[in-house]
């Protein structure tokens, strides 16, 4: 154990070199650190994720489908189509809930009824707001079957993708939840409750379509608040202003529509993404498939690990790059101090010293000197992990932002529900809104917290990586040692 | 103890060779001077006595066991001591640590090595104070009795030294070769010293001169 006592002499005495080691040792070591929290951290947050972020299977009525149904009825019947989109009934919902993979569920009816007792929001072409409607202070003079005010059956309000996002959020009053099924209870938007002076504990009138003589008294029990951008990113030509929508238990959204049991739409939050296609197979069992389709949507879900499988890509790459390149320092450092140090070598191989034990002599000095860097990489490994994530985290944002903010998908696309709630969307309504894009502002709201947390397992996980690379530094400036010639050395 | 059998040594070419067939003989307990001027090969014969080197041709014999046989690296550990003309001591280290280190590197045996080593620095003349310092704080006299103190306490038969009063004045000298002459006569060493100073190898038992290739006894 000569050598472990000469290496401790040699670092103490040579206190400057041992500190300019130590530094650069430090240096490398707090970007491995950081580099392993952050490849870490990005594993974490995708299991946890995985765990927290669930998938979501809509049920409703295939699309597709039903446009091949009608243009074969067109062509039979040679009558103008119409496209029937059928309903779910509401026991094959309740019956596919009741699957071990489902951790909630939520319906969705979406029709749409006059307002009576007070005005509706309209806009024109220009932007302006003017009020409009129905009610006594003006009729409407849209005779269509369509109201001027959106009615969105619900059954849980706080699984509705707007909401859960915070794009809209409960100004006053509560959400409506499944203890408001069987009620009149209804919740409306802020400017259409401002416009008309109403709140919390007031009461609306409505008339629905099919009959327009049937009216409704509905109790307000919640006023919120739509995204600000969604008023002209939502709004297409004709079509009514966001604020005239308004949330109703699904059953009385049903009443509205002059049909009982059914739903245009369910959507199932799983207890995992993994759960998805087994879901999928055994709830394919209870319906129709030829009507009906179960879309699955783990957007969120798949984002995030997009985003964190590039974290964690960066991370790994900055791991190697930091400690390949922290192996070549240090082994031409050491190979400089070797040669420095040639002269003491050639007296401990004239004593008669191993080679072998000249190369641990040079490994427990470097061992010495990285057990202090370790010390300090793991103090302060995590700021530069939390600054470096930071960096990296935003210019993934922004990259993925880019690519996603593509023209929105247009209207009529052939899916149903699984890009965005479906219970938002009224019934024979295209999916998704003209102009809409088909993640709308989620990008920001999904980008994950990354906990870097430093463990036991890291800080081993640093220390093997220091130890291999000064292990692969002394190997390499050894090669000199073992070639050292003691008489060429001394007798020079 | 230690012999040369018909060693010849050469650079390049056998043509060109320093010397050719020497066979010289040491004994132990004799103090031996190799002398000769600068550049004919004296210190090359020494680094081959001390395991440094190896003969182009013939063998070292150590107690008539060729050093090929023992390994130049064992034979340096455990019978051979060098003392060198710039003391090659470990800088990093105090006087005495400087012994210990040799001490434990040969296995010297000795129950207490720094109470041996304290003692035999103080029988030189460097006493505690100095024995603690870092070496390259010692003058050169001073290191030089180190290095012999190093090569005394090791317990190595044979002790072979290069022009080890190269760097000292007249007094240091003189205290130099008696050390080296008690190595000798007190501990029983084989000592050889190579010098290019007539008055250094007058103090010698046996004397070899090496002129014209060739080694002669004085």
């Amino acid at each position: 154990m000569n050598f472990l006592k000469r290496a401790w002499q040699n670092i103490t005495f040579k206190k400057g070199r041992s500190l300019l080691l130590i530094i650069v040792m430090t240096v490398i070591m707090v970007f491995i650190m950081a580099g392993l929290l952050i490849r870490n951290g990005a594993v974490a947050t995708v299991e946890n994720t995985k765990n927290e972020a669930g998938a979501s299977v809509t049920l409703a009525a295939d699309r597709q489908k039903a446009f091949s149904k009608m243009r074969k009825q067109a062509s039979s019947s040679g009558e103008r189509p119409s496209l029937n989109m059928e309903s779910v009934s509401l026991k094959t919902v309740k019956k596919i809930a009741k699957l071990s993979q489902v951790k909630s569920y939520n319906v969705s009816v979406s029709t749409s009824v006059d307002a009576d007792s007070f005005d509706s929001i309209s806009t024109s072409s220009g932007s302006s707001v003017m009020m409009g409607g129905g009610g006594p202070q003006g009729e409407s003079d849209d005779d269509s079957t369509t109201g001027d005010i959106t009615v969105n059956g619900v059954n849980d309000m706080s699984t509705i993708t707007e909401f859960k996002n915070n794009k809209s959020t409960i100004k006053s009053g509560r959400a409506l939840n499944s203890d408001d099924v069987g009620t009149k209870n209804v919740v409306i938007e802020n400017e259409l409750a401002k416009e008309n002076d109403l709140e919390v504990g007031d009461t609306i009138t409505v008339k629905d379509t099919t009959s327009d003589t049937n009216s409704y008294e509905l109790t307000i029990v919640g006023i919120y608040k739509a995204s600000s951008t969604s008023t002209s990113q939502m709004m297409g030509p004709g079509q009514s202003d966001p604020s005239n929508t308004i949330y109703t238990a699904y059953d009385l959204a049903n009443t509205f529509k002059g049909q009982s049991g059914k739903v245009d739409s369910a959507t199932y939050s799983l207890n995992s993404p993994t759960q998805k296609s087994a879901f999928i197979k055994t709830a394919k069992k209870d319906i129709n498939t030829n009507k009906f389709s179960l879309v699955a949507d783990d957007s969120t879900y798949q984002q995030l690990k997009k985003s964190m499988k590039q974290m964690e890509s960066f991370a790994n790459k900055i791991v190697w790059l930091v400690a390949i390149a922290g192996t070549i320092i240090l082994a031409l450092i050491i190979i400089l101090m070797v040669r420095e140090r040639r002269y003491e070598m050639g007296v401990l191989l004239s004593l008669g010293e191993s080679r072998i034990k000249i190369v641990g002599q040079l490994l427990v000095e470097m061992l010495m000197l990285l057990i202090v860097s370790l010390t300090l990489a793991g103090a302060t490994g995590k700021f530069a992990g939390q600054a470096l994530s930071k960096q990296m985290m935003s210019q993934i944002t922004s990259t993925t932002t880019s690519s996603t903010d593509q023209p929105g998908r247009m209207g009529g696309a052939p899916t149903t529900g699984p890009s965005s709630n479906s219970g938002e969307k009224p019934s024979g309504q295209p999916n998704g809104q003209p102009g809409q894009t088909a993640n709308n502002g989620t990008n920001k709201q999904n980008q994950p917290e990354m906990k870097l947390q430093i463990s036991a397992v890291t800080l081993l996980q640093l220390g093997a990586f220091g130890f291999t690379i000064i292990a692969f530094a002394v190997l390499l400036a050894s090669m000199n040692i073992l070639r050292l010639e003691p008489r060429k050395i001394l007798i020079g | 103890m230690l012999s040369t059998k018909d060693v010849s040594y050469w650079y390049d070419n056998q043509e060109g060779a320093l010397y050719k067939d020497v066979n010289l003989d040491f004994e132990s307990g004799k103090l031996y001077g190799i002398i000769g001027s600068s550049g004919s090969g004296k210190t090359t014969l020494l680094t081959m006595l001390a395991g440094l080197d190896r003969p182009s041709k013939g063998e070292i014999l150590y107690n008539d066991t060729s050093l090929k046989q023992i390994s130049l690296s064992k034979y340096r550990n455990q019978y051979v001591s060098i003392v060198f003309q710039s003391y090659n001591l470990l800088p990093y280290m105090s006087a005495v640590d400087n012994v210990v280190t040799a001490m434990k590197i040969t296995h010297s045996e000795s129950e207490n090595m720094r109470d041996k080593a304290m003692r035999t620095l103080a029988k030189v003349g460097i006493d505690e104070t100095l024995a603690v310092k870092n070496v390259l704080k010692l003058s050169g006299g001073q290191q030089q009795r180190v290095a012999i103190v190093r090569a005394m306490c090791c317990d190595a038969p044979i002790v072979v030294a290069d022009e080890p009063t190269g760097n000292l004045d007249e007094t240091n000298t003189q205290e130099i070769i008696t050390l080296f002459q008690e190595l000798a006569h007190e501990q029983d060493k084989c000592v050889i010293l190579v010098t290019h100073e007539k008055e250094v190898s007058k103090r010698c038992d046996i004397q070899y001169e090496l002129s014209k290739k060739k080694f002669t006894q004085v």
